[in-house]
């Protein structure tokens, strides 16, 4: 009678384990990505510098152009946190500025975000956004080098 | 050469270890002693015989020593061959470890940092409050198809 060799007596049940415990991995992460937002903030530096657009604006390059007057637009810094209710990301900006993200409690697929970007102790601009999954603001306006910051801020 | 000493001879020359010049002198001894002669002679035919019968049992235990080593040879080329081929668990082990391996890359990929193009899937966006304690802010919409932007104004300088 041909015996089993102890390699596949050993593998033989631990393989639909190690799948089960895959399953339940995934499961955890998918359950947490749905209860946190990635807020992704890019920070673009615009001015008449030039004729250049950064390509990894993507599809927002035309819409820059043609909402604003100036000629090149260079990406300068990009970061993403991942934030859950209650929880508050920083990110740091060009020229010693900061902003600070806060994930407010929303209802269906809404984002609220609170907003606070600061130049050392001044406060530039605090506000509260609603967006949707996939949504995107831009904040602009603080001088930089001879040209402004862009900020866009997107969360999904 | 005394009886004794032409025993001792006998066995040598029957084990072959009897030297050359000493064959001469127990074979003057043999002519001459018919009880060592017949010792010689018995002694002598026993190696013939043992080859004889070892011969003849070898050939009765023929066939089961070929059926034993078939049984051997078959043992060493079963061996051979699974130390050839791939076991159970190399060729089906990568799944599991491909699958957590993907499952880690996903969870421990760099999120802070992204290089990826904006792909925004929309600019529905509402600003709830809005206020600045240094400059002034405005609130720039220029359609639905295009983001909405909040504009800091400091100092008149932008």
């Amino acid at each position: 009678m041909p015996r089993r060799k102890p390699q596949a007596r050993l593998v033989g049940p631990t393989l639909p384990f190690l799948g089960l415990l895959l399953l339940a991995l995934l499961a955890a992460v998918s359950s947490e990505a749905a209860e946190t937002v990635t807020v992704d903030v890019g920070a673009i530096y615009a001015s008449n510098e030039g004729t250049s657009i950064d390509p990894a604006l993507g599809t927002i390059r035309e819409k820059l152009r043609s909402m604003f007057n100036y000629t090149s637009y260079k990406m300068l810094d990009r970061k993403r946190r991942s934030l859950s209710v209650g929880e508050t990301g920083e990110f740091e900006l060009p020229g010693r500025r900061t902003m600070r993200a806060t994930l407010l409690p929303a209802q269906g697929d809404k984002i609220r975000l609170s907003i606070q970007i600061s130049e050392g102790a001044r406060k530039l601009l605090t506000t509260t956004l609603g967006l949707r999954r996939g949504g995107m603001v831009l904040v602009g306006g603080p001088s930089h080098q001879a040209g402004v910051l862009i900020l866009i801020i997107s969360a999904e | 050469m005394d009886c004794r000493a032409a025993r001792m001879n006998i066995e040598a020359k029957a084990d072959g270890l009897l030297p050359r010049e000493a064959e001469g002198e127990l074979a003057g001894h043999l002519a001459g002693c018919p009880a060592c002669a017949a010792e010689d002679a018995a002694i002598s035919a026993t190696g013939p015989a043992l080859r004889a019968l070892t011969g003849i049992r070898a050939v009765g235990k023929g066939p089961a020593l070929d059926a034993m080593w078939t049984r051997v040879r078959a043992g060493i080329e079963e061996g051979r061959a699974a130390r050839r081929r791939p076991s159970w668990i190399a060729r089906w082990v990568w799944i599991p470890a491909a699958a957590a391996l993907a499952v880690l890359a996903f969870l421990f990929y760099p999120a802070g940092t992204d290089r990826s193009p904006f792909h925004p899937s929309t600019f529905d966006v509402a600003v709830e409050d809005i206020e600045s304690d240094v400059a002034t802010v405005a609130l720039v919409d220029k359609g639905e198809d295009l983001p909405r932007v909040i504009w800091i104004i400091e100092d008149a300088k932008t």
